[in-house]
């Protein structure tokens, strides 16, 4: 299995010098098993680069499926999909995965993107074959040699992670998501930091939502998870919905994972800020006994994952 | 009238280090009036930069006034808009200027972009500005500060984009983005509302081949930019909103360019290439 980053930030593109090193574009990831199944997850504007590249790898190897698992529709993980160049190719086939949720089934959200007055090109132009697939919570599936798990998260409206295995190896990739603790958030728009308590109902959820994605982590080669959020920019905003470095190693490391990657940056995050949260991460994560390395996802960063690659890290 | 790009691509944002020179932004330009009255030309990813550097003057103390003009409502124009911070600040006031029928239309546009399977805060309202939406006038000049500002529609694919000029005094800007003229160039309402201007920001996604190959798309090249500001008798051309595609180094080449057609026409014209950062006193 091999994992490639194509965009790695979140809430808008950041183009820029601050950001040339990670790479500005918002979120998209792309897992191939070695028996070639392509899974793309999420189609932030990065997916543009990665169907550029499968355009042109298709003019000489024909048509391909690309399967797309979809973590949620804000605009960071969607926006991409217009420009993904197979849509527009008779030849490519697509089939994109988003848990259910209210207010419109998948095609009309995700279509809805390029109706007018909003892009040039609708989507009775697509000449791909598109199919949708609307996901139960926690539901589990195969996409031809490749598993896929999946685990409700805790992020305003509907978020899901979703753990690919193939090849001997596991891939997560937890985004977005706040940790599982001072606030469970569900459809309504949160103003403001919580003031009281959790109710017990509201507690349990979040211990039972937190051991659904320890699970889905539980020896993964590699964790990507959204660690957007400083310790105080957390303190200021717990009610967006996003973690910070150490909640991604707490999960990890009860996981059993061996990688963690850092992933879903703030804009505002530069590359030496990034470059300063990995080494804060790092000391964070070295523990006596505990083998977890931790990285920080950047544009182009291609990770082969599987028995090969862990006897080779092992050399 | 002083004028700042915050964003001058088209499409989609386009980050990397081929893009860093120009940048990757997508359109957004500030004007500050002879007055000190800001108004905002589109509300593409650039916005949020624009958003950041406002926030330490009176926007970040819920005192800021601005008017917002949007030439129409493709992402590339208005996808900054949830990421403006001064939308923020309680105190913050806005007019939102735009090609819609009544101010609800255009409310309407711009709220579906906020709506809660695509945006976390859900709706305008949740925004603690105060933000007014106006139908824009066509032909019909209406005051911002102490400027006064027409707009015209120009032919842009399937829809139509407003090109608006501000007129400050006796100086003269006017904004062209995403024109897709006939073969025959601009209207005559188009070369009207250009005439003369100190300073024309137009349309140049393409090179002329490209252009040639995409005429679907409704978008101008850089010698079609050239074409309309020599019609109108600008007096300074901004060569604005390249495609996603282009490199530092192509538009360096389609500004090059750009200069040789001029030589070769004998044009009275200064021609730059607008870039984030780029800030120019008309």
């Amino acid at each position: 299995m091999r994992v490639r980053f194509f965009g790695v930030r979140g809430s808008l593109p950041v183009p820029g010098r601050r950001t040339e090193r990670y790479g500005g574009n918002t979120s998209c990831v792309e897992v191939v098993t070695d028996g070639g199944t392509r899974i793309v997850i999420d189609a932030g504007t990065g997916i543009r680069r990665l169907g550029k590249e499968l355009m042109q790898a298709e003019r000489e190897a024909g048509g391909k499926e690309t399967h797309i698992l979809v973590s949620h529709t804000h605009w960071d993980h969607i926006q991409g999909l217009p420009f993904f160049a197979p849509l527009y190719h008779p030849g490519s086939r697509l089939v994109v995965h988003a848990q259910q949720r209210n207010g419109g089934p998948l095609r009309s959200v995700l279509n809805s993107q390029t109706d007018a007055p909003y892009f040039p090109v609708s989507a009775n132009q697509v000449k791909a074959e598109v199919a949708f697939r609307e996901l139960a919570e926690g539901a589990r599936f195969e996409i031809q040699d490749a598993r896929v798990e999946s685990a409700r998260l805790n992020h305003p409206y509907v978020a899901t992670a979703y753990a690919v295995v193939a090849d001997g190896a596991r891939v997560a990739y937890v985004s977005d998501t706040a940790p599982f603790v001072d606030i469970l958030f569900g459809e309504e728009f949160v103003a403001r930091p919580p003031e009281a308590d959790l109710p017990p109902a509201a507690r349990e959820a979040l211990r039972a939502m937190r051991a659904e994605v320890v699970g889905l982590c539980e020896g993964a080669d590699l964790v990507i998870y959204d660690t957007m959020f400083t310790p105080e920019d957390y303190r200021l905003m717990p009610h967006f919905g996003h973690s910070r470095p150490s909640d991604a190693i707490e999960i990890s490391r009860e996981a059993g994972a061996r990688t963690l990657a850092l992933y879903h940056h703030a804009p505002e995050r530069s590359d030496d800020e990034i470059d300063g949260m990995l080494a804060r991460a790092r000391e964070l994560a070295a523990r006596p006994g505990v083998a977890l390395k931790v990285i920080a996802a950047y544009e182009g960063l291609d990770l082969p994952l599987g028995p090969s690659a862990r006897s080779e890290e092992a050399r | 009238m002083e004028v700042t790009f915050y964003g001058v691509r088209g499409s989609i944002a386009a980050p990397g280090p081929g893009t860093v020179r120009y940048g990757g932004n997508t359109a957004c330009v500030l004007v500050r009036l002879a007055g000190g009255e800001l108004v905002i030309l589109d509300c593409g990813t650039g916005a949020r930069n624009l958003g950041l550097s406002l926030l330490g003057g009176p926007f970040g103390k819920g005192q800021g006034r601005a008017s917002i003009l949007l030439s129409h409502a493709h992402w590339d124009h208005i996808q900054g808009f949830p990421f403006f911070g001064p939308f923020y600040t309680a105190g913050n006031r806005f007019t939102v200027y735009g090609g819609a029928n009544t101010p609800a239309l255009l409310e309407e546009v711009l709220e579906r972009q906020m709506a809660a399977q695509y945006f976390p805060v859900q709706t305008i309202k949740n925004l603690n500005a105060q933000i007014e939406m106006r139908a824009a006038p066509l032909g019909e000049p209406f005051s911002v500060g102490t400027a006064v500002v027409r707009a015209t529609a120009n032919p842009h694919g399937s829809v139509r984009a407003l090109a608006f000029r501000i007129q400050d005094g006796d100086r003269s800007l006017v904004y062209a983005s995403d024109a897709g003229y006939a073969r025959e160039g601009p209207s005559a309402e188009a070369l009207a509302l250009y005439a003369d201007a100190d300073l024309l920001i137009h349309d140049a996604t393409f090179t002329p081949e490209d252009r040639a190959s995409r005429l679907e798309r409704g978008l101008s090249s850089s010698e079609d930019a050239i074409e309309a500001a020599l019609r109108a008798r600008a007096r300074r051309l901004a060569l604005f909103h390249y495609d996603q595609d282009y490199s530092d180094r192509d538009i360096d080449l389609m500004l090059e360019r750009s200069r040789h057609t001029l030589e070769q026409r004998r044009g009275q014209l200064e021609i730059v290439a607008a870039a984030e950062g780029l800030t120019i006193t008309v």
